[in-house]
């Protein structure tokens, strides 16, 4: 009799401590959800500011330009659509997304000094911080996803990219500063939309259901 | 060659018939929008450019950024007409797509300007559905709830899109909508709706990067016919305020007198000093007009006082230097006043004759010129000008334009012209005054009637009023002069005064001669030299060497002449002080202010 109440109260516990441990997850995911969305708008806000501050020759110069982004990320094997992102595991959207996050510490450094508007940056290193912040954050679910399994996905161990690709290309530095802030606003699309796609599938009681 | 060249006519030539014909290549096609409604699947519509007058076909081609493998339109019906919809497959997201349409018929093709899209930045969701507004009463009133569904191609459950919702409701009868922003729900409340009125409802949705879905159909709801709660504040706030009127209408009541006394203070009744308002009630008018008269006002001094005395001092060419005589003869006095009621004299020597003729014909200062000489008196030469131009220092002009009879001395006989305006010069003054000082009377300022002018020649500028009649007629009692008499001149002419005699008249005789002068505009004005003590100004001339030449006839470089630049100086009266009382001033003219009677 004693033995079972004190399993009864082990799984209680444990229960317990999971739920816990699982809001931590929920709140985490959604901490992470809107700090990506954040990111996601201040590039495009960024990329809108370059686009106004351009002279209308400059302009047509860039419009004659195509293709315009192609980015750094681009190696980087990420699910393409939704089904693609559904299929796959809850762990490789967030693999890829701490990748791409990864990625972009270097370069965002100068990704400020693009824009002309300060207002819109304010802290130079303000993006820099943030990137470092999400990518300690996906980092954290992902081990709470790997929920103690060993890690066996290889493409971990792949090195960084060409870290210096946004700073070696071209010489023309209206097209490379267009690149790198077109480049930098879809990367953030991709990754809110792999965390949201994650955080939607991990639980029910997130927004998704609305 | 010849093949090529005749290959080249032929094609012109089909050209030409073709144009003729109406038949061309196709227009070129244009690529209007690319939209994707769930971010799984787009779609991409162009616009013809026109046909060519041939059956044209159009072909989408379109290759991914970062290959070269160019793929055409995999579905060209789904959509509709000149349209090409993107399935799932062949969807791919974060890539761009270098899309181009082709026209093409039998003449020829036409390619539009490529089109690079990215679909996850071309979302447009459709239209949210299911919308059902409802009227919810509540106890603070009723209000309306708008309901709706997501559209269903959009997968927000699993969190692919996240869609925010706009709605819209207008009333009837309003010109504008009113929009809400309801987020991520699926409901609205809308209050602060107007009763019985029907009111229209409207919802549209957007991804949190894309554009705007279309509205959706118009929900029409009534509202209920209710009666406002505030209408209850409204009874309470009469209430209250009718409780502090009456508050106040009785605190006022109370208060009355204080009140009246405050806001109604009395008037003070009318108090005249020196009125006994006793003896106006006694009903003595006389005594109380008494008492209303001031005694010694108006001030009934002599009338010779009444004459301003200050010096005028005048700049203009056409004034003359006018002096005032402190107190002038009594016959002069009486002639004056004679002149004023123009009694016993003809109308030429009225003084008011005279103005009144001047007034009209002066612009600025003119020069009026009386001469007094019916009775015997000295005759003077007076001018006045009302409105005196130039620098008149220390002249207090009288305001009223009656002309003063100041003596008025231009003694400088040579100086003048006797045409025109000249400006006398005033310093035969003083030698006429050195002259007769000695025979001067203490009291008078400038002395005219002295006698024993012989050398002296007292000229009388032309008067502005040349319409006016001569004034020279001098009624002369006693000419024994040497000097003819004076004929009365027929127009103002310069006069010379031959001498005076003992009674105190002037001698004129008409000038004979017209020396032609020169305009002598150095010589407006003389500036007192200094005062005696007889209150005699003895001026003192300007040095002009203009005029030099025109004095040589004359025989006025007298030692009686004031200092002037061919002659030698009179030295007498640089040894009279000032009199005490008179104030040279440092260019050497006198400060006539202080001069001024006191009444």
């Amino acid at each position: 009799m004693a033995r079972a109440l004190v399993l009864l109260l082990v799984v209680l516990v444990s229960l317990l401590v999971n739920q816990g441990r699982a809001s931590d997850n929920q709140r985490l995911f959604n901490n992470a959800v809107i700090r990506v969305q954040h990111l996601h708008q201040l590039a495009a806000k960024m990329i809108n500011d370059f686009e106004d501050s351009l002279l209308p020759e400059e302009r047509r110069q860039l419009s004659k330009i195509f293709p315009l982004s192609f980015c750094n990320s681009d190696y980087i094997e990420a699910p393409t659509g939704k089904d693609e992102t559904q299929k796959s595991s809850m762990l490789k959207p967030l693999r890829v997304s701490f990748r791409l996050i990864e990625s972009w510490e270097f370069p965002s450094q100068t990704l400020s000094g693009t824009v002309s508007n300060s207002l819109t940056v304010g802290n130079p290193n303000q993006i820099t911080e943030k990137l470092a912040d999400l990518k300690m954050g996906i980092s954290v679910l992902i081990q709470a996803c790997l929920d103690g399994q060993p890690n066996m996905d290889d493409n971990d161990s792949l090195p960084l990219p060409f870290e210096e690709f946004y700073l070696t290309m071209g010489d023309n530095s209206l097209r490379e500063s267009f690149r790198l802030l077109a480049c930098f606003k879809k990367d953030m699309h991709k990754v809110e939309t792999y965390l949201r796609v994650v955080n939607c599938r991990r639980s029910l009681d997130s927004n998704c259901t609305l | 060659m010849r093949n090529s060249g005749a290959v080249l006519i032929l094609t012109f030539i089909a050209k030409l018939i073709l144009q003729a014909a109406g038949v061309s290549p196709p227009g070129k096609p244009r690529l209007t929008s690319c939209r994707s409604p769930e971010k799984e699947t787009f779609t991409c519509w162009w616009e013809p450019g026109g046909d060519g007058g041939l059956p044209t076909t159009y072909a989408l081609y379109y290759h991914l950024e970062n290959s070269e493998t160019v793929y055409e339109c995999p579905d060209y019906r789904t959509a509709g007409e000149n349209s090409c919809y993107f399935n799932k497959n062949d969807t791919s997201l974060w890539v761009n797509y270098n899309i181009t349409v082709v026209a093409s018929n039998a003449l020829g093709k036409n390619i539009s300007d490529p089109v690079e899209v990215d679909v996850v930045y071309i979302v447009q969701p459709n239209t949210p559905e299911n919308v059902t507004a409802v009227v919810v009463h509540d106890e603070q009133g009723p209000f309306v709830r708008v309901s709706w569904e997501k559209p269903r191609t959009a997968d927000t459950r699993s969190g692919w899109i996240t869609l925010i919702y706009q709605i819209r409701v207008k009333q009837e009868k309003d010109e504008k909508w009113e929009e809400y922003d309801a987020g991520m729900q699926k409901y609205y409340n809308v209050f602060s709706l107007h009763p019985d009125k029907e009111c229209m409802v409207q919802v549209r949705c957007k991804p949190d990067h894309g554009f705007w879905s279309e509205w959706t159909q118009t929900t029409y709801v009534k509202m209920p016919n209710y009666i406002p709660r505030e209408r209850s504040l409204w009874i309470l706030i009469t209430i209250f305020s009718i409780f502090i009127v009456l508050i106040l209408t009785w605190t006022l009541n109370v208060k009355r007198n204080s009140m009246k006394l405050c806001l109604l203070p009395p008037v003070p009744g009318p108090k005249i000093k020196g009125f006994d308002k006793q003896l106006l009630k006694s009903g003595k008018t006389e005594e109380i007009f008494n008492t209303l008269v001031i005694q010694g006002f108006p001030p009934t001094t002599d009338y010779e006082n009444l004459l301003v005395e200050y010096l005028e001092v005048y700049d203009n060419e056409k004034q003359e230097l006018v002096l005032d005589g402190k107190e002038l003869s009594e016959d002069f006095m009486k002639s004056k006043s004679s002149s004023d009621n123009d009694s016993g004299r003809g109308s030429c020597d009225s003084r008011t004759l005279l103005l009144e003729k001047c007034m009209d014909g002066r612009e600025g200062s003119g020069s009026d010129q009386h001469q007094y000489s019916q009775h015997g008196e000295t005759s003077w030469a007076s001018t006045e000008s009302s409105e005196s131009q130039g620098a008149e220092p220390g002249y207090p002009e009288s305001t009223d334009g009656r002309a003063k009879t100041w003596p008025v001395v231009f003694p400088q006989p040579h100086h003048h012209s006797p045409v025109g305006a000249v400006k006398p010069a005033y310093h035969s003054v003083p030698e006429i005054l050195n002259q007769l000082s000695p025979h001067a009377t203490p009291s008078n300022y400038h002395q005219l009637h002295h006698q024993d002018i012989p050398q002296q020649e007292l000229w009388f500028s032309k008067s502005a009023c040349r319409h006016s009649q001569s004034y020279n007629q001098f009624n002369l009692d006693v000419i024994d002069t040497p000097a003819p008499g004076v004929p009365p001149l027929p127009s103002l002419e310069y006069v010379e005064v031959q001498r005076v005699n003992p009674e105190n008249m002037l001698l004129l005789r008409p000038l004979n001669r017209e020396p032609e002068r020169s305009d002598c505009t150095g010589e407006d004005y003389s500036k007192v030299k200094v005062v005696t003590s007889h209150n005699i100004l003895l001026l003192q001339r300007d040095t002009s060497h203009q005029c030099v030449d025109d004095y040589s006839q004359a025989d006025q470089c007298t030692t009686q002449q004031p200092p002037h630049p061919c002659k030698p100086a009179v030295h007498q009266w640089n040894s009279v002080m000032p009199q005490e009382g008179m104030r040279v001033m440092g260019n050497g003219y006198v400060d006539s202010t202080v001069l001024m009677p006191s009444f």
